[in-house]
C-alpha cells in the first residue's frame, strides 16, 4: 500500500447542549504522495473535523486512521505531537504566524524545541524558494497576506512533512495572490512528493487538484 | 552574535518568552512593578529591623559583658571584704574586676556646691572613658568627674574641687554613659579607693571580653563566694540583653511577614497577567501545538515568562532596597556602610528567592491550563 495517510470508516460525534451531533459520517479517504486532494463542501459538512483528524489534532470516535501504513488512531499526546512533528505541515486560512518573531523565526517555530542546527539554513533556503528571500528579518505585520502565506508553507514545510493539511489556504487572498500560492503547492507537491489535502470553497481549486472530494453533512458523496 | 542571542537560542523557551513581555510592554511592566514592591518590602523590612537591632545594641554598649557583684543585705552582709574582692579576682579568668567604695558628700566649687555620689576606685579606666582630659590605668590623685556633675558645676579638666572639705585637681570628665549602666558616672565623682570613708566595698563591677565571659564569670562567682552562704548578689545585663536580642528577633520576623503579603499580592497580578496573555494568545498556543510542540515545551514556555518577570522584578527590588538600606542607616545610624552586612545581604536574597518563587509559582496554572487546552478548540475561529 502506498498510502500516505488514510481514513476507514471514521466517525466523530459531538455532543453540545445535551444533543449528538455526527460531523462525520462512516468516511473512508486517503491520499498518496505527491497527490493534490480538495475537499469541498457546504459549511458544517465536516471538513474541517475531516482535516482535524488527518492532521491528528483530533481522534475520531470510531474507525481508524493509518499514518504511513501505521494505526495512530489511539497514541498519546505526546505521540501525536511527535508524528505530526515528523510528518505533517499545517496551511491555516488566518496564516496563524506568531507577530513576535521574524519570517526566518516563524519558518523555524516547528524546530525551535529540539535539538537541530541545520533549521536555520533550511528556513532561509525555503524563504529564498517561496520568493521571499529579501524579507527574512521582517516581522508578520510588515508583510502582505501573500507573503504571510508564504511563510506559513515554508513553516509547514520545515519539517519535510510527507502530508500537507491546508485549510482555506486562499480564503484570505485576492484571487491572483491565491494563484500564485496554488502555484507554489503544485511545486512543492511535485518536486517534494508531499501529499496535500486543502478545505476549501475555492472552485479555482480544481484547476490545480488531482481529484475533488466531495462532504455534505458528514458524508463523502 | 552576542551570548544574549546565542542564550536564547539555545534555550527556546527563553526566547519566546522574552519576545512575549516584550509584546506588551505596559503590562509587563507593571507586573515586574508588583514583584519590584515586594521584593522590595521584604528585604527594606529585614535590613530595618537590622538597623533597629544595631542601634539598640549600640544603646546598651557593652552592658552584656558586664556584672556587678554586691553584698547580700538580706544576710546580714553590710558590705564586701579585702577577701571578697581576692575569691572574685581568682573566679574571673578574663576581664577586669572593679571594686567600687562608695559615699554621698558635698562637693563644692568656688561658691557652686551639690550633694554627690562618690565612687572609690582604683582602675576607673577599665568601665570609664573621659570626654576631656585623661582616665589613669591607676587612679591614686586627683578625681574624676561626671558629665553631669561637670555641667552643674562648670568644671574642666585643671580646676579645683573641694569634695568633703579636701581639695582636688580635675584630671578628667567621664564621658556621658548613655542608656543602662550598673555604675552610672553621670552625677557622680570618682576619687582614689582610699580617699572614701570606710573599709570594705559597696560594689564589685566585673567588665569581661564578651557577654559569654560574663556569663561564666557570674556562675563561677556564684560558686566560690556563695559556697557556705549567700554572701553575694551577682546582678547580670546578659539575661536583659539577650531577651531584647530574642524580642528583635521576632520583631524582623513579624517584619518580614508583613512583606511577605506584599509579595503575594505582587504574585497574584503576575497570575492574573499570565493567565490574560495566555488566553490572549490561545490561537499562536493552539499553533505551536499543531505543528509539534509538546506540552512540556509549552509549559516551560509560559514558566519561563513568569521567571523572567520575577528576576527582572527581584533583581531592580534587590537595587532598591540596597539603595534604601543604605539610606536609612545613614539617617539612624550615621553609617551607610552598616549596610553591607552579612544578615542584610541573607534578607535581599531571601527577598528575590521569593520574589522568582512567587512569579513560577503563580506561572504553573498559566501554563498548565495552556498546554492542556486542545489545539483543536484553540485553532477554532
Amino acid at each position: 500500500m502506498s498510502h500516505i495517510i488514510e481514513l476507514q470508516n471514521v466517525w466523530k460525534r459531538y455532543e453540545t447542549g445535551g444533543e449528538v451531533v455526527e460531523a462525520l459520517k462512516d468516511v473512508d479517504f486517503h491520499t498518496d504522495p505527491g497527490e493534490f486532494v480538495s475537499v469541498m463542501g457546504p459549511s458544517g459538512s465536516g471538513k474541517s473535523t475531516m482535516l482535524n483528524v488527518l492532521g491528528l489534532l483530533d481522534t475520531p470516535t470510531e474507525g481508524t486512521v493509518l499514518l504511513d501504513d501505521r494505526d495512530v488512531t489511539d497514541l498519546s499526546d505526546r505521540e501525536m505531537t511527535a508524528r505530526r512533528k515528523e510528518f505533517i505541515g499545517f496551511i491555516f486560512q488566518s496564516f496563524h504566524l506568531i507577530p513576535t518573531l521574524s519570517a526566518l523565526e516563524n519558518v523555524e517555530v516547528p524546530t525551535l524545541f529540539g535539538d537541530d542546527p541545520a533549521a536555520r539554513e533550511r528556513a532561509t533556503t525555503l524563504l529564498e524558494r517561496v520568493g521571499l528571500g529579501d524579507r527574512l528579518d521582517h516581522r508578520p505585520d510588515q508583510l502582505s497576506g501573500g507573503q504571510k502565506q508564504r511563510v506559513a508553507i515554508a513553516r509547514a514545510l520545515i519539517n519535510e512533512p510527507r502530508i500537507l493539511l491546508a485549510d482555506e489556504p486562499t480564503g484570505n487572498l485576492d484571487q491572483e495572490t491565491g494563484r500564485s500560492v496554488l502555484d507554489l503547492f503544485d511545486e512543492i507537491r511535485r518536486e517534494d512528493d508531499v501529499a496535500i489535502v486543502a478545505v476549501t470553497h475555492d472552485p479555482q481549486l480544481s484547476d490545480y487538484t488531482d481529484r475533488t472530494v466531495e462532504l455534505v453533512d458528514g458524508r463523502i458523496q | 552574535m552576542n551570548p544574549l542571542e546565542e542564550l536564547l537560542r539555545r534555550v527556546p523557551a527563553l526566547l519566546m518568552a522574552r519576545r512575549n513581555l516584550s509584546r506588551n510592554r505596559i503590562r509587563s511592566g507593571l507586573a515586574i512593578l508588583g514583584i519590584i514592591i515586594g521584593v522590595l518590602a521584604i528585604a527594606s523590612l529585614g535590613m530595618f529591623g537590622t538597623t533597629l537591632r544595631t542601634g539598640a545594641d549600640q544603646q546598651l554598649g557593652d552592658i552584656g559583658n558586664e556584672i556587678s557583684i554586691s553584698p547580700n543585705l538580706q544576710e546580714g552582709v553590710e558590705e564586701l571584704t579585702d577577701r571578697d574582692v581576692d575569691e572574685i579576682r581568682r573566679a574571673v579568668s578574663d576581664g577586669s574586676v572593679v571594686p567600687i567604695r562608695s559615699d554621698s558628700v558635698l562637693v563644692s566649687r568656688g561658691d557652686q556646691q551639690t550633694v554627690t555620689t562618690i565612687y572609690g576606685m582604683e582602675n576607673p579606666g577599665a568601665i570609664y572613658e573621659a570626654s576631656d582630659g585623661r582616665v589613669p590605668d591607676r587612679l591614686r590623685q586627683g578625681a574624676l568627674v561626671g558629665s553631669g556633675t561637670a555641667e552643674l558645676l562648670d568644671i574642666e579638666p585643671g580646676n579645683t574641687i573641694a569634695v568633703d572639705g579636701r581639695t582636688y585637681r580635675v584630671s578628667a570628665v567621664l564621658a556621658e554613659q548613655q542608656g543602662i549602666s550598673l555604675v552610672n558616672p553621670n552625677s557622680a565623682v570618682v576619687l582614689p579607693m582610699e580617699d572614701v570613708n570606710g573599709t570594705g566595698y559597696s560594689q564589685v563591677v566585673v567588665s569581661a571580653e564578651s557577654g559569654q565571659a560574663a556569663n561564666e564569670s557570674a556562675v563561677s562567682i556564684r560558686e566560690e563566694l556563695n559556697e557556705r552562704e549567700e554572701r553575694v548578689t551577682v546582678f547580670e545585663l546578659q539575661s536583659i540583653t539577650s531577651g531584647i536580642d530574642q524580642f528583635f528577633g521576632i520583631l524582623n520576623t513579624f517584619l518580614i511577614g508583613i512583606g511577605s503579603i506584599s509579595l503575594v499580592v505582587a504574585g497574584v497580578s503576575i497570575l492574573n497577567v499570565m493567565l490574560m496573555s495566555t488566553i490572549e494568545r490561545r490561537q499562536e498556543i493552539g499553533v505551536l501545538r499543531a505543528v509539534g510542540v509538546q506540552r512540556g515545551d509549552i509549559i516551560r514556555m509560559i514558566l519561563a515568562e513568569a521567571g523572567l518577570l520575577g528576576t527582572a522584578g527581584g533583581v531592580v527590588g534587590a537595587l532598591v532596597a540596597l539603595g534604601a538600606g543604605v539610606a536609612l542607616n545613614s539617617f539612624v545610624l550615621n553609617d551607610p556602610m552598616a549596610t553591607f552586612q552579612p544578615i542584610n545581604f541573607f534578607y535581599v536574597v531571601l527577598a528575590v528567592g521569593f520574589g522568582i518563587g512567587t512569579s513560577i509559582l503563580s506561572g504553573l496554572y498559566p501554563a498548565w491550563k495552556a498546554a492542556n487546552e486542545r489545539p483543536v478548540e484553540a485553532l477554532r475561529n
